[in-house]
């Protein structure tokens, strides 16, 4: 996982809360995740391919997921429902997508969101990357971001540096 | 004036809704997915789409081709995360009127409405 990946999330993860939720966030020092769980009780996740390939979490405590959705609604749920869970899986795809703006030179796809609800809930990366989580606190309480990515070679690539020339692979007959 | 909103996203139709509210817009027709917004499109009925690019069954760019196939006038506009120039340039082919990035102020919403259809808006 490179520096110049993780920028552009983390400065899509401070706008996109302060220009769309009114929200400032005060980030806390970046670690590498081993373990595969997020943070708090809800997590919006996003699968990214490309030249790259990877996934972002974005994961809030309960106060921060109700609080979130009350400034993109206008009213307050009183539960983690699937309006929040909806709220939360748009919230990630505008920060992910924000991100990948400033990663152009990947030409990255995002996924739909999916989000998972419950505490000690579990996320899968890729085998081949370790994500950084990237913590948060702002007057809500504690969000965190996850973001595992890692450069794939195209078969050009592959080819120039190896000499082999691939090809593809030829469709079952019958 | 009678807006069709196509965006997977409850969430963000809301919000779109609540804006368009704003401005006076009270006629809009939800869709939750491209291939639902291709067939609540009926062409002289809707004076203005906006339209999400990621969505399930059919993706934004088919919604707007298939939508300026019936319907060559109508302005459509792409409301999207998808900032790239290489997406942008996609969406002007596949025929978009003008393109919005999430996130988006209340008040440049108004300046793409006004500009696309500020004399149907104020009739």
């Amino acid at each position: 996982m490179k520096a110049e990946h993780i920028n552009p999330f983390l400065v899509a993860m401070i706008s996109v809360f302060d220009t769309m939720l009114g929200c400032k966030l005060t980030r806390g020092n970046p670690y590498l995740k081993n373990a595969v769980q997020p943070e708090h009780e809800i997590s919006g996740v996003i699968g990214l391919s490309g030249k790259a390939k990877g996934v972002v979490v974005l994961s809030l405590c309960r106060e921060a997921a109700l609080s979130a959705t009350e400034a993109m609604l206008g009213e307050r749920p009183t539960e983690l429902s699937a309006e929040v869970s909806d709220a939360i899986g748009e919230l990630t795809n505008i920060v992910a997508g924000n991100a990948k703006a400033k990663l152009e030179y990947l030409n990255l796809s995002v996924s739909l969101p999916t989000v998972v609800v419950g505490k000690w809930h579990t996320i899968e990366f890729p085998k081949s990357v370790v994500p950084i989580c990237i913590p948060f606190d702002c007057v809500w309480g504690a969000v965190a971001m996850m973001v595992g990515l890692v450069e794939q070679a195209s078969p050009a690539e592959i080819s120039q540096a190896t000499g082999l020339v691939l090809q593809p692979t030829p469709a079952p007959r019958g | 004036m009678k807006v069709l909103v196509a965006d997977d996203s409850g969430t963000m139709r809301k919000i779109i809704l609540r804006n368009l509210q704003a401005l006076g817009v009270t006629c809009v027709t939800e869709a939750a997915d491209g291939a639902e917004a291709v067939a609540m499109f009926k062409p002289g009925e809707f004076q203005l789409v906006l339209t999400d690019w990621n969505m399930p069954n059919k993706s934004g760019p088919d919604v707007v081709r298939e939508i300026r196939a019936q319907d060559p006038g109508v302005p459509i506009v792409m409301v999207t995360t998808e900032a790239e120039k290489s997406r942008v340039l996609q969406a002007i082919q596949a025929g978009v009127s003008d393109y919005l990035i999430k996130p988006f102020t209340s008040e440049t919403l108004r300046q793409k409405l006004e500009k696309l259809c500020g004399a149907v808006m104020h009739a």
